[in-house]
């Protein structure tokens, strides 16, 4: 790995690790192995949003260009966001691509992801069918991110009438996790998910 | 010691010699007989004393010889000016020089009767001192006789009067006593031109300040201001300079003085320019490798300096950030922090503050590289694509310059809206950091740009 990268990790770790965001538990990062390439981000839901109360875990990947290039990063747990893929956890942000600049460093790019979860871009989506939602039903997106946000990221908004859809799919011997992505991309229209599944 | 016998060795001379080049006692003078030019030659040997700062002292009158009670005498560090001590000496004495010298006179012509003159002479100043005794009485009694009796003691004192004239302008005691308030004001003798000169000016003419002016410092001073044979060396020596702390100061030449003065200043200001500017960048660090500039490697200690914002970078990081290929241009053009685009980056040693700095800095790098040739102009054989907007110099081998025009455009642009001009402008730009990578990598021509950029010492 480039000299340049790992230095620069070793120092924004020291810059995250003295941040105030730390020490309000808004944002975390850990190292996964000695050669500072791979780490795991943790961000906490932002208040007044679906996510509030959840704590999402990331993975952030260091090029050998860093800082000329910006970290890969992907959401580890699940969430129902328009801008964050449901199903890989891949996450469309600018910053994170064409707009990265050699100044950001973890601590912009975690508080940036925090920011992206308050204020979503439905125009420019990763996941269409969440921001179709979002862009027609927005209370049924909100349910639906409360919702996954209790069950993946420990958020303390439990929906039993969702739980209810979920279990009656289970039952019909779907998995829990499939269940629960079909009912949320129908608006929790039992008949449709179980169609779309079935068919 | 040697001053003191240099000394002696200068009141040797006649001064009479020196001064009409003849001396009345001949042969038969005690004193030396020097010709002026040697004096004067004996003046600049004493006068490389001055750096040890005394001789400076004797150009002053002493003022203990003044009052007549120098203890030093002939030995006196300051001036004992011959010519006008009488006037100085105080009353009594010159009284009893001159009833000394009447008596004299009278003595030379009269000889048989001595002691007659003699008992004249005392009954004179018995007579005097009754008329002193009298005098004040009258004054505390505002006597209408006291008119009549000053005259008369006038006419008593009219010989000594006369005599002193010559050698003294201040009133006769008594009459101090007398009203001191109508006392006539203290009118020094005038000096006039052709009056013989003293010991002490002969030591110190002039016309030798001129030509001490001239005369060169001590060539054999070494780097510390020091001349190893001190006692012997014949040459002038500076004083010290409290600046520069070297013995550079010619002793007489004022203006060497100044010019040096004003060089030390100048030496002064740009070393603490200097600690500014180091101080102001010690703990700056770069935005994009994070590391404190100044604790980077030699030859990395470079900072970057974007024109249009104020965001500090290592010279290398931000290169390679304006190199990055994988994002569109207007995203490494800008400032990695603020995003504010710059067109070009300045090499600097130090980091700039302020504005002013700043202008100057990148003026000095414009002036610096339009001295260097283009590489693409190729001295008149290839042809520039930046046009007359090229930093560098297009110069054909004769030296003379040449305009090659503005950059060319392509002509559907032209006369669309000016900003696509701008764009094109951006773009010409985009080739300028790339086309400055390869003379970065030659280490010596970057040095040599660099180190002529920041010359503060």
């Amino acid at each position: 790995m480039a000299n340049i990268a790992a230095q620069r990790i070793k120092r924004e770790f020291k810059e995250v690790i003295k941040s105030e965001e730390v020490a309000k538990c808004a944002i975390k990062v850990e190292l996964l192995n000695d050669s500072y390439t791979e780490l795991k981000g943790e961000i906490a839901g932002p208040p007044d949003t679906p996510y509030e109360g959840g704590n999402f875990v990331l993975e952030i990947k260091v090029p050998e260009t860093y800082p000329f290039n910006p970290p890969k990063v992907r959401f580890i747990t699940k969430i129902w966001h328009p801008n964050i893929s449901s199903v890989t956890g891949a996450i469309c942000l600018d910053i994170l691509k064409d707009q990265w600049a050699a100044a950001m460093t973890l601590r912009t790019v975690l508080l940036s992801l925090q920011a992206l979860l308050s204020a979503a871009e439905p125009d420019d989506p990763q996941d269409a069918v969440v921001a179709r939602q979002y862009k027609e039903n927005l209370e049924m997106f909100q349910l639906t991110a409360r919702h996954w946000t209790n069950v993946y990221a420990g958020g303390p908004h439990v929906n039993s009438d969702c739980d209810e859809k979920i279990k009656r799919l289970v039952d019909m011997g779907i998995e829990d996790h499939q269940a629960r992505a079909a009912l949320s991309s129908y608006n929790w229209d039992l008949e449709r998910a179980t169609e779309q599944l079935f068919s | 010691m040697a001053d003191s016998a240099r000394f002696q060795h200068l009141e040797r001379f006649c001064i009479h010699y020196f001064n009409d080049r003849d001396c009345p006692k001949g042969e038969a003078c005690n004193y030396q007989h020097k010709a002026r030019f040697e004096v004067e030659k004996v003046r600049h040997n004493i006068s490389e004393e001055f750096f040890l700062g005394r001789i400076r002292t004797n150009q002053r009158v002493c003022r203990f010889f003044r009052r007549g009670n120098c203890i030093h005498q002939e030995n006196c560090h300051y001036r004992h000016d011959n010519d006008n001590s009488c006037r100085n000496l105080p009353r009594t004495n010159s009284q009893n020089n001159t009833n000394r010298n009447s008596n004299r006179s009278n003595t030379s012509t009269n000889m048989p009767s001595t002691s007659q003159t003699s008992d004249v002479v005392n009954k004179n100043i018995i007579n005097k001192n009754q008329t002193d005794i009298d005098n004040k009485e009258n004054d505390e009694l505002n006597c209408p006789n006291n008119e009549e009796k000053k005259k008369l003691q006038s006419a008593e004192e009219g010989e000594e009067e006369e005599e002193e004239e010559g050698a003294c302008a201040s009133p006769p005691l008594n009459s101090i006593n007398d009203s001191w308030v109508n006392a006539p004001e203290f009118v020094p003798k005038s000096i006039s031109q052709a009056r013989p000169r003293s010991y002490a000016e002969a030591l110190s003419p002039d016309n030798i300040a001129e030509i001490n002016a001239n005369r060169k410092l001590c060539p054999y001073v070494n780097k510390d201001g020091i001349c190893r044979n001190l006692t012997d060396c014949t040459y002038l020596h500076g004083e010290m300079c409290d600046m520069c702390e070297r013995l550079i100061l010619h002793p007489y030449n004022e203006e060497q003085r100044k010019r040096h003065r004003q060089e030390c200043i100048k030496q002064h200001e740009k070393n603490m320019e200097l600690s500014f500017a180091i101080a102001r960048s010690k703990e700056k660090s770069c935005g994009v490798c994070f590391e404190v500039i100044m604790e980077k490697a030699i030859g990395e200690q470079r900072f970057g300096i974007l024109p249009n914002c104020n965001h500090c970078f290592c010279l290398s990081c931000i290169r390679k950030w304006r190199q990055a290929r994988q994002f569109e241009n207007k995203i490494i053009r800008a400032c990695p922090e603020c995003r504010v685009t710059s067109d070009f980056v300045c090499p600097s040693m130090y980091w700039v503050d302020t504005k002013e700095d700043k202008e100057k800095l990148i003026d000095d790098y414009k002036t610096a590289l339009s001295r260097k040739d283009c590489k693409y102009f190729k001295k008149g054989q290839g042809k520039c694509p930046f046009g007359n907007k090229c930093f560098y110099l297009h110069a054909f081998p004769d030296g003379s310059k040449c305009d090659v025009g503005p950059p060319p455009r392509q002509r559907r642009h032209r006369g669309v809206d000016t900003d696509i001009d701008v764009l094109q402008q951006v773009m010409l730009w985009d080739f300028l950091d790339e086309r400055d990578f390869p003379w970065q990598s030659l280490a010596d021509d970057l040095e040599d740009l660099v180190s002529f950029f920041y010359r503060f010492g």
